[in-house]
């Protein structure tokens, strides 16, 4: 079937819907755009543009320190600018550039139309490019954040003025957006692949987007958490970090770096993933040992989550409490090891072309094995004991972070580029910002390492002379220029115009994954048809794929009824299961994260009814968003995909891609919780007097009857599910009536068991009103969900046949009710208990 | 039906995704982490609270040898799995069903010998160190 040839003109009618189908809004219009090949551009340059702006305020605090005892900007603009620097490069720059280039990249590789949800991207990339501005723009206006990039209280939270509810509300904005595109990638990775990718022949970038989307869950919910009772003790003075009221600064330091430590890593394995696709194309042959590449993805990810008290060693824990995490922290060095000599083995037996990606790949493995190696020396306690908050730490940091983020991710851009742009980079502009960068980098931050070792600490705005430390800073700044120009003719290369450039070769470095199947001049349909593949590089394997793909002769070669649609596969074996409709450009996306924007950002200010009226528009865009969108009652139940394959266009419960979101992102809520009640147990742990003597508890009765409030709901949700799905309709709707009367009944009485506590005198009523906060805000928003599915009900959206939008509400509520009668234990026993 | 379609369809039953899954690769850095939280988590409460720190120690001693056994148990079925004697193909770089699964097999076994050097590393502090000092 697939040698059959497709008639030319049959072929070309084909095309011209797919393109119609596809096509990207023109104009003022563009901006409505949700395809990934312009979201991922635009959050590509964006967080270039924050890095840049991150940059100069490195170089700055660079200019500051040249010479001792400078006057040329106040300690406190100091303070300002290296909390900013580090902020800006962690928050609006590293994590964010790993989500816009996956977005931009994945469905390349996945051979797929585009990712799952492209409007949840949309949105995504509008709510960083506001958080960032917010948050970036403050220091324009001499308010930024000036506590330092961990925020650590009580200097934060004592701190007048606005910064670090920027840093706090900005920062958890962008976070949300973070989790959007995490969920986005592994639903992506997961259900979107070609037919007969199997795991075993993905491409290896696509398992560490996995790994990666599967640590953000885990890593930021964490922060998000300890953002919640910071900004708490902010607002309110409910007082979980200030100790004269039994809070403890600590917490915030493990929710920290809980978060912080496997951010590190969240940030170098989707650039050494980019190195795991130059490498095999300049080497000219498969990467050697793709299993052991899998396992150094899967065991760091594991591994960096049992390092973060390594950020802790000067705290004061009990030194076999440091001996675990320091164990921990030489541990991971195993597996990052193996990827680096598994790409060293692939050079050594391949034919090595030495590109210009592959210039920055060598200068990348090169720096990153220094930061490695003086990281295996701060990892023994007793050595980080000298070197804590010295310099030395700056030159650790940056040897791991530009070795492990700048440079790979660079070598993907001039990788990438013809790719992204259809043209090519210029090789002679390229040595040049490597050779600058790289020499810059290293005069930079090399002698930093003795700076710190002569005993210069991190964050002082100037610094005496005589004590050694001149010519090191002197060397350092001169390095910073030379980095900046470095980076100065990366960027005009990236900029400049190329339209005199003929038109490139298709597959200009001969690589052998499916996104060098793109089309030359570009076409916005992603992929002409979806291939069925059966080897790791299938342009090496089977030559006369491309063709095929070209004629159409694969999957979904057209879009009869002009709607965009993606193949869906299994998880594991990537057998197709079902056509999905995705969406396509919208207004509504801006609009929701506008208004989000404002829910976050007024706050900042203390103007709360403005937050609460933009907090209500965003709930009712997103809702718009969802109703007239997704989950559509489809005109066939089945349709033709193409080489004799009919399958189905509706999708509802594990089998469709919604419920898989909606799983992840419960996943990550529940560690969110996890961490509260992590907190509460923190608190027993670390005082004395919690809970202090002679205080009140919870309404004990009242947490009984919000226990069986919760369970009602839920027993009722999972039964409008069943009913609805043997055409009981009636009963659903009567369940879905009576469940959120029982939702809000249980809120209710939860909130109200601990209203006669004063949150504001000790942690420990704040701790039980902080819990109760949340369950109460997760059952209004599961309230709002099981009104949409009576309305889906009633109005024809939701029947018995196409139940999708009843099973991610269930399942919802699955996480949601654990968390509240987890929340109900905690209140109404753990005072019996404790 | 011949021998030979018998014997095929048992390979199909035998590597069929209902069968696979791929949070059964991370059963071995599963076991590394509860072991990991377990120590950390009880030590601390053990030093804050001052509970017998000998007593929690050959406990959690007893607790690593299980964590172990857990961890080689895994890497037993993994290397099973694996099957390498027997296919001779340590890549498993096609794409077939069987490649995926011994691919599964030997992706969980590298991960198990990874996790049970990791729990050997964190339990080296627990011999090493006598006390919450």
């Amino acid at each position: 079937m697939l040698a059959e040839p497709v008639a030319r003109d049959i072929a070309e009618a084909q095309a011209e819907r797919l393109r119609a189908a596809w096509a990207t809004p023109k104009g003022w219009r563009y901006v409505t755009a949700v395809n990934n090949t312009e979201v991922g551009k635009w959050y590509c340059l964006t967080a270039l543009v924050f890095m840049l702006l991150a940059g100069v305020m490195a170089l700055i605090i660079r200019l500051q320190l040249a010479v001792p005892e400078n006057d040329l900007v106040s300690a406190d603009r100091f303070n300002q600018l290296f909390t900013m620097h580090g902020s800006a490069m962690m928050f609006l720059f590293a994590v964010p550039m790993f989500e816009a280039i996956s977005i931009l990249l994945l469905p390349g590789m996945l051979g797929a139309r585009d990712m799952p949800f492209p409007r949840l991207s949309a949105f995504g990339y509008w709510c960083f490019l506001i958080g960032g501005i917010f948050v970036i723009g403050s220091i324009f206006f001499n308010v930024a954040p000036r506590a330092g990039w961990f925020m650590y209280p009580p200097l934060a939270t004592m701190d007048e003025g606005p910064g670090s509810d920027i840093w706090l509300l900005g920062l958890s904005f962008i976070e949300v957006a973070s989790i959007a595109a995490a969920v986005e990638l592994i639903v992506g990775t997961l259900k979107c692949r070609p037919p007969g990718m199997r795991v075993n022949i993905m491409p290896l970038y696509a398992w560490y987007v996995l790994v990666v989307g599967g640590m953000i869950l885990f890593a930021f919910p964490p922060l998000i958490a300890g953002d919640f009772l910071f900004e708490l003790e902010r607002s309110f003075d409910w007082p979980f970090f200030d100790p004269t009221r039994g809070g403890d600064p600590m917490l915030w330091q493990h929710l920290f770096w809980i978060f912080g430590h496997p951010e590190v890593y969240i940030i170098f394995l989707p650039s050494i993933a980019i190195a795991a696709m130059v490498v095999p194309t300049v080497a000219r042959r498969p990467m050697f040992g793709y299993s052991w590449i899998v396992l150094s993805a899967v065991g760091t990810g594991f591994l960096s989550f049992g390092l973060w008290v390594h950020h802790m060693f000067t705290t004061g824990l009990p030194s076999i409490s440091l001996g675990f995490f320091s164990a921990a922290s030489e541990a991971v060095v195993i597996p990052t090891g193996i990827q680096i000599f598994a790409f060293l083995a692939t050079l050594l037996v391949g034919r090595v072309r030495m590109t210009l990606p592959m210039l920055w790949i060598s200068g990348a493995l090169a720096i990153f094995t220094m930061g490695g190696l003086t990281g295996v020396m701060l990892a023994l306690a007793p050595f980080d004991f000298q070197a804590h908050d010295t310099y030395f730490i700056v030159a650790h940091l940056h040897y791991t972070l530009f070795g492990g983020m700048v440079f790979p991710v660079i070598a993907g851009v001039y990788y990438f580029f013809p790719f992204i742009q259809k043209r090519l980079m210029s090789e002679r502009l390229g040595r040049w910002a490597f050779w600058l960068t790289f020499s810059g980098f290293n005069l930079c931050f090399l002698p930093m390492h003795l700076t710190g070792l002569l005993g210069m600490p991190r964050r002082v705005y100037t610094y005496p002379t005589g004590l050694g430390w001149d010519w090191l800073n002197l060397i350092s700044t001169v390095g910073a220029f030379v980095i900046a120009a470095g980076f100065s003719v990366f960027v005009w290369d990236l900029i400049r115009p190329k339209h005199r450039q003929p038109q490139i070769p298709r597959n200009p470095w001969d690589a052998g994954t499916l996104e060098w199947t793109h089309d030359v001049p570009e076409e916005a349909w992603g992929v002409r048809s979806i291939p069925h593949v059966s080897t790791r590089y299938p342009l090496w394997d089977e030559p006369q794929m491309l063709d095929r793909i070209d004629a159409g002769r694969y999957y979904l070669p057209d879009a009869q009824e002009g709607k965009r649609e993606t193949l869906v596969t299994s998880v594991i074996d990537a057998v197709p299961v079902q056509v999905q409709r995705v969406t396509g450009p919208t207004w509504i996306t801006l609009w929701a994260a506008g208004f989000t924007g404002g829910a976050f950002i007024f706050p900042t200010f203390h103007w709360y009814p403005p937050a609460i009226l933009c907090g209500v528009l965003a709930i009712c865009c997103i809702i718009g968003w969802l109703w007239t969108a997704t989950a559509q009652v489809p005109e066939a139940d089945s349709k033709d995909a193409g080489l004799g394959l009919s399958l189905p266009t509706y999708a509802a419960g594990p089998a469709s891609v919604g419920w898989w979101a909606m799983w992840i992102t419960m996943l990550g809520d529940a560690t969110a919780f996890a961490s509260l009640v992590f907190g509460f147990f923190f608190y027993w742990t670390a005082s004395p007097d919690f809970p202090p003597a002679g205080a009140l508890h919870p309404e004990a009765r009242l947490v009984g009857l919000a226990a069986l409030a919760f369970a009602a709901n839920w027993a009722l949700t999972v039964g409008a599910r069943w009913l609805n799905r043997r055409s009981h309709v009636g009963g659903a709707r009567l369940c879905l009536i009576v469940a959120p009367l029982a939702a809000a009944g249980g809120a209710t009485a939860l909130v109200w068991s601990v209203l006669s506590l004063d949150p504001t005198s000790h942690v420990y009523p704040a701790i039980h009103w902080a819990l109760a906060v949340w369950v109460a805000v997760h059952a209004g928003a599961g309230v709002i969900m099981q009104f949409y599915c009576l309305a889906g009900s009633i109005f024809g959206k939701l029947t018995p046949r196409y139940d999708a939008d009843i099973w991610n509400v269930s399942l919802f509520w699955h996480f949601v009710t654990l968390s509240a009668l987890v929340t109900c234990a905690v209140l109404g026993l753990a005072p019996e208990a404790l | 039906m011949t021998e030979g379609n018998k014997t095929r369809r048992e390979d199909q039953e035998e590597f069929a995704e209902a069968r696979a899954s791929l949070m059964k690769i991370t059963l071995g850095p599963l076991i590394w982490a509860l072991h990991f939280v377990c120590c950390y988590g009880v030590v601390a409460v053990t030093c804050a609270k001052g509970w017998d720190y000998g007593t929690v120690r050959a406990g959690l001693l007893i607790f690593s040898a299980g964590a172990l056994g857990g961890i080689a148990v895994v890497g037993w079925a993994a290397w099973r799995q694996w099957d390498v004697s027997h296919t001779a193909d340590p890549v498993n770089r096609l794409g077939r069903a069987e490649d995926r699964y011994h691919f599964l097999g030997h992706a969980a076994f590298l991960l198990s010998i990874i996790s049970a050097i990791g729990v050997v590393f964190v339990t080296l502090p627990l011999v090493l160190i006598g006390g919450c000092q």
